[in-house]
């Protein structure tokens, strides 16, 4: 089996951040029914495929699998947003993975003298395919897995889908589904660089990554429902990364710092949200003050959080952000810089505005809700390592980011 | 005799495109997967007797028996018979399909050094089968026709990576076979379930989750 699956410093990074997060999820939906945490394993163990796997089409395969696992976790509740968000996401990510299976036929076409898809073997002879092919085939992948990571202009599924799955299957999908897949598109566009057609690869990450960002920007400006709001962030530091990964030299880095990041704060932003669903029983933002004063703990968490993802320091995303700015400036892309800026501002705006709104105040409830321990454990966990991280990079630490990047 | 198959694969794919009954469409389905299936059987006499199993599972028992009574049975259970008014007149469709069908012709006879490693027939009908089956999709309006617009997409998908003579490992093959068939069975569970709060369950019932709803309720 050992052709099939691997680990090297990349995926490392990427199961570390599977492990934590799911444990933190664990602890935080408490005890479920057999069929819950039945369905629950099998999507873990088709990230932790996807993830290991080191052939192609073994990855399409384990990928496809975590749509149709996460597919019952997210209309749990059976009502009729759920499975409308349920249909969208399984019908429009099984197209999208079977384009990106159209990607992988083009790449075998263009694969003359490589008789394996193993990264490895696709690696080595990677001056052998042809740039055609390659090419046409890479469009395919980005468009296909670019649907499951949730890159504009292929997200529509992922606002629904997060915003009606219950808040910890939100977290899984926002922390840990959305990197399983990006981590296809980072290895196929290192054998992108290696056959020499990195400039293709670069303009169509790009294109993609801003666009994420411009759609954020859009629509949490004036966001209606705080769950979609994260949704929506979760696009655009797809985005972020995605824009990292394409400008090369010290963004890489940047994009593998903010990937681990972004994967920690979100997860605990949407396991707040569960929270907030838990004692306001809804997601609109205009039916939600006070949330500090009706429940301190999950209030702060929920400013945390916010100030957190929106890039304000100690945040690691600060410095992430701040390495891809200057990447920008040094490679004298001043108008990708400019609208880099304004897009992050409006999206800062926006989050913030609807925090602000939701958290302080007086509170529009009568009666307290109490939430058990569990509720709260795993986000202090998660935010103060996110903390400590954002001003104390430990060697240890520093080593994986920067291996993951190599790979990159 | 090859190419009479594919050929009648790609006319297959008009009929689906311009009917407006499920049956037919399922039946058609049920043609394609027997078509698939004898391609293969033809194309890889020479493949060693596990080889051939599985590819006769992959066509004739999964692609042209199991899917079409799956999705056969779901149109009975939720009465569903035919897609009348879809987004855009059956005869445009058909007629917008068979100049993709003819353009599939026309890359089946480009002769470059970048086709050398393909079956150009398979390659042209196969990309105008994925593009049909996308216009499929969007022009209709029953979530039963668009899981059938999937299924006939994945076959489409078949016949493509049929015109590479590489092939992949038993084990991704296999892999590939059950996520196909898994997403068939839970988008047809999906449409029992959505079936069972609307009526009529089609795309414009799933319009209910915007970024403006509480905009308007302001």
């Amino acid at each position: 089996m050992s052709k099939f699956f691997a680990l090297d410093s990349l995926n490392l990074l990427f199961m570390i951040i599977l492990v934590i997060v799911t444990g933190a999820v664990i602890v935080y939906q408490g005890k479920q029914d057999w069929k819950y945490n039945t369905i629950f394993t099998l999507f873990f163990l088709s990230m932790t495929g996807a993830i290991m796997s080191s052939h192609l089409g073994l990855t399409w395969v384990f990928v496809e699998a975590t749509t149709l696992t996460s597919a019952y976790l997210i209309m749990q509740h059976k009502t009729q947003n759920s499975l409308e968000a349920t249909w969208k996401y399984v019908f429009l990510c099984s197209i999208g993975i079977s384009l990106a299976f159209v990607g992988i036929i083009l790449l075998l076409i263009g694969c003359d003298g490589v008789n394996s898809l193993a990264y490895t073997d696709l690696y080595t002879h990677a001056d052998k395919i042809n740039p055609f092919w390659l090419k046409l085939s890479f469009i395919f992948i980005l468009i296909g897995f670019g649907t499951k990571v949730g890159l504009a202009p292929v997200h529509s599924w992922l606002p629904d889908a997060h915003a009606e799955a219950p808040s910890p299957v939100s977290a899984m999908l926002s922390a840990t589904l959305l990197n399983s897949a990006f981590l296809v598109i980072l290895r196929f566009y290192k054998l992108m660089v290696l056959a020499g057609a990195s400039h293709t690869a670069k303009v169509l990450l790009l294109a993609m990554g801003f666009l994420s960002i411009f759609i954020t920007a859009v629509y949490v400006y004036k966001i209606a429902n705080y769950k979609r709001m994260l949704a929506y962030s979760s696009i655009e530091n797809m985005g972020i990364i995605a824009i990292g990964t394409a400008l090369g030299g010290a963004a890489v880095f940047a994009a593998a710092m903010h990937l681990v990041a972004h994967s920690l704060i979100k997860a605990s932003f949407f396991l707040t949200s569960g929270n907030v669903l838990k004692i306001y029983k809804t997601k609109e933002v205009a039916e939600v003050k006070g949330i500090i004063e009706q429940d301190k703990f999950t209030g702060w968490l929920w400013v945390i959080c916010a100030m957190l993802i929106v890039a304000i320091p100690p945040s690691p995303i600060f410095i992430s952000e701040f390495i891809m700015i200057k990447q920008m400036i040094i490679e004298h892309h001043y108008i990708l810089c400019f609208l880099f800026i304004l897009l992050l501002t409006m999206v800062m705006f926006g989050i913030m505005r609807a925090v602000v709104k939701t958290a302080f105040g007086n509170t529009n409830l009568t009666e307290k809700v109490k939430l058990g321990f569990n509720k709260y454990l795993p986000q202090v966990v998660l935010l103060t390592a996110v903390i400590g991280f954002g001003l104390y990079c430990p060697k240890v630490i520093y080593d994986l980011i920067a291996g993951a990047a190599l790979w990159m | 005799m090859i190419n009479l198959f594919i050929v009648l694969f790609g006319v297959s794919m008009l009929y689906m495109a311009s009917s407006s009954r499920i049956m037919a469409q399922i039946n058609m389905l049920k043609l394609q997967g027997i078509i698939l299936c004898l391609i293969t059987l033809i194309a890889h006499h020479h493949a060693n007797i596990a080889g051939i199993a599985f590819l006769l599972l992959e066509t004739f028992v999964v692609k042209a028996v199991m899917i079409p009574w799956f999705l056969e049975k779901v149109s009975k259970k939720n009465n569903i018979k035919r897609d009348n008014n879809p987004q855009f007149p059956n005869f445009y469709t058909l007629v917008i399909s068979t100049f993709i069908l003819f353009s599939g012709f026309l890359i089946a006879n480009i002769h470059s050094d970048y086709m050398k490693n393909i079956s150009n027939l398979y390659f042209g009908i196969s990309i105008s089968t994925i593009i049909t089956s996308f216009l499929f999709i969007a022009t209709k309006k029953r979530l039963l026709t668009h899981v059938i617009g999937f299924a006939m997409l994945e076959n489409g998908i078949f016949l493509l990576s049929l015109s590479v003579a590489k092939e992949m490992p038993w084990l991704v093959n296999i892999g590939v076979l059950l996520d196909v068939f898994i997403a068939v069975f839970i988008l047809g569970l999906l449409i029992g379930e959505i079936g069972s709060i609307y009526e009529n369950p089609g795309v414009c019932h799933l319009c209910n989750l915007k970024d403006s709803e509480s905009e308007e309720d302001e």
